[in-house]
């Protein structure tokens, strides 16, 4: 019935990390008590964190770190009663604490953790802060022994076999390099490459039909491909919490320096999320959390004179939503003041006042670069700052963002990412020798351009545009097509990535989205779906725009993949100075 | 390989030629050395840079000397080869291939055999010369791979902005 010794390493291993992660907790979440001591919430996590550590130290019979996490406990406990004020050198005790426990816990599952001096003298002074003023209200002696309660709970090892296996059960999750899982991921990229050479082959031989062997073979080895590859995907994903928590104090630090109160709620921790999106979002959610702050949350007075509640609030929520990953940023401060944004769009040569914009279309001119940052930021609703930052952040994930917003009662940024960015579901067009890879959730539709009526002269034409003589309208680069009776912006890709060369007879236009944008990219020719693993393009092409990565394709030669959201964007500024010309 | 380098005083310099001139580099510079193939373009980048190629996997930008030197165009032959270099940049490696009409040797020399570069008069930008070899009547420029390929340089190439006001 004993414990052997493999399984009691295999506890202390759990032991060492989950102590090491719990200490980190401990820690920020006491940096945030010291700023909101009114939060009893915060302290009772402190105390629980605590609670578990001296429990799991106990049970492993590491009786003087279990001793010393009680000093520290009892301490905690004398706050959350409240029999302690908290003051700046008991919340500095407390860190020096968990300063201690990260080398005793370590040096205990090495077996070599001996008590010194300096971690008596830390018990002592705990003890003397526990028992503060009203020392002779705190009747337990603290002698240096186990209190009662510590004592009841000190059962030999073997025991609390419960206890051990659901700690073991923790163990059956292994943790694995990330670069082995990258490893793992290319090399997944690789086969996946090699399959789209066969299909290829394949299609070239005409083999699809005769060779039926070959077929069943490919057919079969297709599925169990892409169930390879999704599970190498989900390998990847993290729960997305310990990268947010930080959020935590990044908020109360810039309330804090405004002379405000807020806090940072955050929900969905457990959601699981590609384990490359954690470090590409954190500055885009950075300034997205700082400018709520700065410019969404208001003043104490000015909440409390609108019946809010002074301290703000904002929520961090993560959840799946059919393919993609949704994450929200809500706060309940001043909203964004739409008139004041037009205005300055309009100020700024963005908009016209005739234009009829929806409300997506206003908010969406706070990612413009600079877009608050001519005037005081505060004098408008603000939020400029660093959002075009975010916008780009986000386009090279390939995700969206959306605003909601209500004046007064605050505003709800809506970020959409899909759930992986290592390998992509593309469309694959040519123009001339180069091929360019679309992302097919930004494809809508296809069309053969010589079906679809060329706007172009028309419109052209009443605007007087200088110099458009009919063969030029034939050739030019860009201009409207007509989809059903609308007009649809669109573009040469030949012409728009100066590749020169004459296209062919036949040309199809693409039309893609991003938002609610829609344009048509004009191509030689349509080669269909693939499975694209991205590639970095390197930092030579960091900046290239229309441009967001490269794959290998079929035929082993590197295709870019189209940034649609600065395609779209590039195609409607193109064709309205065309319009206003 | 590594040991023997280090034990011998002795420096290697890889020649090629452009525009019917031999230059050299540092043998450690180059990664491999591949046959020339078809690249991909790279939309409004500066014409210097031909495009990028997959070596094994890995997308790698080319660089065409001839053009950025102001050399007149070569053609393509069986000869003309990319030369793989490997290029440091905030502490990482990068891979850039270099566009040669071909490639020549491998020399062995002293270090007393390699001169300093001389201070005009070349048809590169000085900056760019490493050392210089005197062979018979001919001279061989070394060039420095991390000044022409530095990341920096061939950025500082890109006009391009987005268009988007």
């Amino acid at each position: 019935m004993d414990i052997n010794a493999e399984e009691r390493q295999l506890v202390l291993k759990t032991f060492l990390i989950e102590s090491g992660e719990r200490l980190s907790e401990m820690e920020e979440a006491l940096v945030e008590f010291e700023a909101s001591p009114d939060n009893l919430e915060i302290l009772d996590k402190i105390f629980r964190s605590a609670h578990t550590l001296k429990g799991n130290s106990l049970s492993l019979e590491f009786d003087e770190i279990g001793k010393f996490i009680h000093g520290t406990e009892n301490l905690l406990q004398k706050l959350r009663i409240r029999e302690v004020e908290v003051t700046g050198e008991i919340v500095t005790l407390l860190l020096q604490s968990i300063d201690m426990l990260r080398h005793m816990i370590p040096d205990g599952v090495a077996g070599v953790f001996v008590m010194q001096p300096a971690h008596l003298e830390l018990i002592r002074q705990i003890e003397s802060a526990a028992n503060g003023l009203k020392s002779e209200e705190t009747s337990q002696p603290q002698t240096g022994g186990l209190p009662q309660g510590a004592e009841k709970r000190r059962r030999p090892w073997g025991r609390r076999r419960e206890d051990i296996h659901e700690l073991i059960d923790k163990t059956r999750s292994i943790r694995v390099g990330s670069e082995k899982l990258d490893r793992l991921l290319n090399l997944m990229g690789e086969i996946t490459l090699s399959q789209g050479r066969i299909k290829e082959e394949l299609k070239i031989r005409n083999d699809l039909k005769k060779d039926s062997f070959l077929q069943d073979i490919y057919t079969d080895t297709d599925p169990l491909l892409t169930e390879l590859q999704d599970q190498i995907m989900k390998l990847r994903m993290v729960p997305v919490g310990p990268s947010l928590r930080h959020f935590i104090r990044v908020v109360r630090d810039i309330a804090k320096s405004h002379d405000k109160l807020a806090k940072l709620v955050i929900e969905g921790e457990e959601a699981e999320i590609d384990s490359t999106f954690i470090e590409a979002l954190r500055d885009p959610l950075t300034h997205m959390i700082r400018n709520a702050v700065d410019h969404g949350i208001e003043s104490p007075e000015l909440r409390r004179g609108g019946g809010k509640n002074p301290c703000g609030l904002l929520t961090l929520r993560v959840y799946h939503d059919s393919g993609s990953i949704v994450i929200q940023l809500q706060d309940d401060g001043a909203g964004l003041r739409k008139k004041e944004i037009l205005q300055k769009a309009v100020a700024l040569g963005l908009a016209k006042e005739s234009n009829r914009l929806s409300d997506q279309d206003i908010y969406r001119f706070i990612f413009e670069p600079g877009f608050s940052t001519s005037e005081k930021i505060t004098d408008i609703s603000g939020r400029g700052v660093g959002m075009d930052v975010v916008q780009k952040g986000i386009d090279s994930l390939r995700g969206t963002i959306e605003i909601r917003s209500q004046e007064k009662k605050g505003t709800i940024f809506t970020i959409r990412l899909p759930l992986t960015m290592a390998i992509i579901s593309g469309f694959v067009v040519g123009v001339g020798e180069e091929r360019y890879v679309i992302p097919l959730d930004s494809v809508v539709e296809c069309l053969d351009l010589s079906e679809a009526r060329d706007f172009g002269n028309r419109v052209v034409s009443s605007v007087h545009r200088a110099g458009s003589g009919r063969k030029d309208e034939k050739e030019k680069g860009s201009g409207f097509i007509d989809l059903r009776g609308k007009a649809l912006p669109y573009c040469r890709l030949r012409e728009h990535f100066q590749l020169g060369g004459k296209a062919g007879t036949r040309e199809n236009a693409v039309v893609i989205q991003h938002h609610d944008m829609k344009a048509a990219l004009v191509v030689d020719s349509i080669y269909g779906e693939i499975q694209a693993v991205v590639k970095p393009l390197g930092e030579l092409f960091k900046e290239l725009p229309g441009v967001t990565g490269s794959t290998i394709l079929g035929n082993g030669k590197v295709g870019l993949i189209l940034e649609v959201a600065s395609l779209i964007k590039n195609i409607e500024v193109q064709n309205h100075s065309l319009l206003v010309k | 390989m590594e040991p023997l380098d280090e034990a011998s005083p002795e420096i290697q310099i890889l020649t090629f030629f452009l525009s019917e001139e031999e230059y050299g580099v540092n043998i450690k510079a180059v990664k491999e050395i591949i046959e020339y193939a078809t690249m991909t373009k790279i939309p409004a980048s500066p014409p210097f840079i031909r495009g990028v190629i997959n070596l094994r996997g890995s997308v790698v930008p080319v660089i065409d000397f001839a053009k950025k030197f102001g050399f007149p165009e070569s053609q393509v032959t069986k000869r003309t080869c990319i030369v793989i270099a490997e290029v440091e940049h905030d502490g990482r490696k990068n891979l850039v291939g270099v566009i040669v009409d071909r490639v020549n040797q491998v020399m062995d020399l002293l270090p007393s055999e390699i001169e300093p570069p001389p201070t005009f008069g070349t048809p590169v930008q000085n900056d760019y010369i490493g050392g210089l070899i005197k062979r018979d009547k001919n001279f061989i420029l070394i060039l420095d791979f991390d000044k022409v390929l530095s990341l920096d340089e061939l950025k500082s190439g890109f006009t391009l902005v987005s268009p988007v006001p």
